[in-house]
């Protein structure tokens, strides 16, 4: 008797958890994150400088942006560093709501996730030693050993552009960008590829180490934010979207760039066709 | 490389025990369910301990943390970094240490179980105060020696978003611009938690020997 009265109790348990559950279900990402007062973003701390440990602090565009998002939305934010190859699975795997990164927006991104307005553009250029007279113009890297890192689109420029040239260059995958520039200054590769806005930075921090080589060689693109594509956050991607218009338009993306990359860039509110 | 910077290796290094501490501590009673599951002579306790022992051996350790982190959400467990961490070392410490434990307790002489169960002792008498007890002393030096390879293998854990002693290196080495001072303090810095640990292993193994003696 008293066992079959545990039984009901445990059920009607059950059932009311399973209930809470799927009312807690129902809603999307974007009330999950305001009824919990917390956004969780992925990211990766290796890509200055949108996003790095400056001696210690997690700074960079990213922190500033996601700071502004957070107090517009009235939420705390909170961040997860994986590896970059890392974040998407992740991403995916629901251990977070967001991916700061920035990414490349690009077809084959598009195609699996949503990608919010940009943020900076994202053309790839070269990176060079500083003062090294055999590389002057883009076409001089053909032969030679290049850098990027692993699962970039950076990268998967670097090799587009690389069959277009007469002979192929040799691409060193990296597990981050820093670990690029670190062979570059050791003389294992004779350039890291990256898009201007990461380069520009690290050529300014180490002047007399490395340098810019102008023009870029990649094709026009831009950086942007991204979040899932499923229909729980649908609305999470519009607000993160309506957040870039919005300080865009207010003049708040302005100052954030002309912090870190010293210059502003003249971005689309949508990237509907990338080149690549 | 200044104060300020060595501090922060040694917050960081304060995650990197704390991880490590606990995982060994879980593994360890992982380790001792594991062994005697294997000694039981019953092959539905032994075949499933054995798995366990066999998977955790044979996958990378890396390629488990990945695993936890990604595939638990899948089964509705969405654990948080810090909790897939310490499953995924202690998990993997527990088949390790389930094998050292496995032939400390085959060591145990059967004499004593024997002149134990005469004088009336019951099976779980017998193995809290008369097997774990013997077999904990013979496998003190593998277990010491398995708590440095898992202090070392947590470096890690970074791939699933914990910032350890290896990870906070990283980040300082790359913003810095300073790699051999860092990683030189770094290394220092693992080298001292690792000989303090051999020492305390050492200092119980000797009051071990003199209780017992």
């Amino acid at each position: 008797m008293l066992k079959r009265h545990l039984l009901k109790a445990a059920v009607g348990a059950a059932l009311l958890v399973t209930t809470a559950f799927s009312a807690h279900a129902a809603d999307d990402a974007l009330a999950r994150i305001k009824a919990a007062g917390v956004m969780k973003v992925g990211t990766e701390t290796a890509f200055a400088p949108f996003d790095f440990i400056d001696a210690g602090t997690h700074s960079g565009l990213n922190v500033d942006f996601f700071a502004e998002l957070g107090k517009d939305l009235g939420v705390k934010i909170e961040w997860v560093e994986l590896p970059w190859d890392g974040v998407f699975p992740a991403l995916e795997a629901g251990k977070f709501d967001f991916v700061a990164g920035p990414a490349t927006i690009t077809k084959a991104r598009l195609e699996r996730f949503k990608m919010t307005a940009p943020i900076a553009e994202a053309t790839v250029a070269i990176l060079k030693k500083a003062g090294d007279t055999l590389i002057t113009k883009p076409e001089d890297i053909a032969g030679k050993a290049v850098g990027a890192g692993k699962a970039t689109a950076q990268l998967a420029q670097l090799q587009e552009y690389s069959a277009t040239l007469p002979t192929k260059v040799t691409a060193r995958e990296y597990v981050s960008f820093n670990d690029a520039y670190a062979d570059l200054a050791a003389g294992r590769i004779v350039a890291v590829a990256n898009s201007l806005p990461n380069i520009a930075f690290v050529a300014k921090q180490r002047a007399g180490v490395f340098e810019v080589v102008t023009p870029a060689f990649g094709k026009k693109s831009y950086f942007g934010f991204i979040g899932k594509k499923d229909a729980d956050s649908a609305s999470l991607v519009e607000y993160v979207n309506s957040e870039v218009i919005k300080m865009k338009k207010d003049g708040r993306l302005a100052k954030l760039q002309e912090k870190w990359f010293g210059t502003t860039f003249d971005t689309p509110d949508e990237v509907k066709e990338p080149a690549f | 490389m200044t104060f300020k910077l060595f501090t922060l290796l040694l917050q960081a290094a304060v995650s990197t025990i704390g991880i490590s501490l606990v995982s060994i501590a879980i593994g360890f009673v992982i380790a001792i369910l594991l062994s005697a599951a294997t000694l039981s002579g019953k092959t539905i306790y032994s075949a499933p301990a054995r798995l366990f022992v066999s998977f955790f051996r044979g996958v990378p350790l890396l390629v488990q943390l990945l695993l936890i982190y990604t595939l638990l959400p899948a089964i509705g467990l969405n654990v948080p970094s810090i909790v897939a961490a310490i499953i995924g070392l202690s998990l993997c410490t527990a088949a390790y240490q389930a094998e050292n434990l496995r032939g400390g307790f085959s060591s145990v002489p059967k004499g004593l179980i024997e002149a134990a169960e005469v004088t009336g002792f019951n099976p779980l008498q017998i193995f809290a105060r008369i097997q774990v007890p013997i077999a904990l002393r013979l496998t003190l030096p593998t277990l010491v020696n398995e708590s440095i390879m898992i202090l070392k293998a947590s470096s890690l854990v970074s791939v699933v978003g914990i910032i350890e002693l290896t990870k906070m290196a990283q980040d300082l080495a790359s913003s810095t611009y300073q790699p051999i001072p860092i990683f030189l303090s770094a290394g220092l810095v693992y080298f001292v938690i690792c000989s303090t640990i051999a020492l305390l292993g050492r200092y119980a193994e000797r009051s071990m020997a003199r209780t017992s003696a």
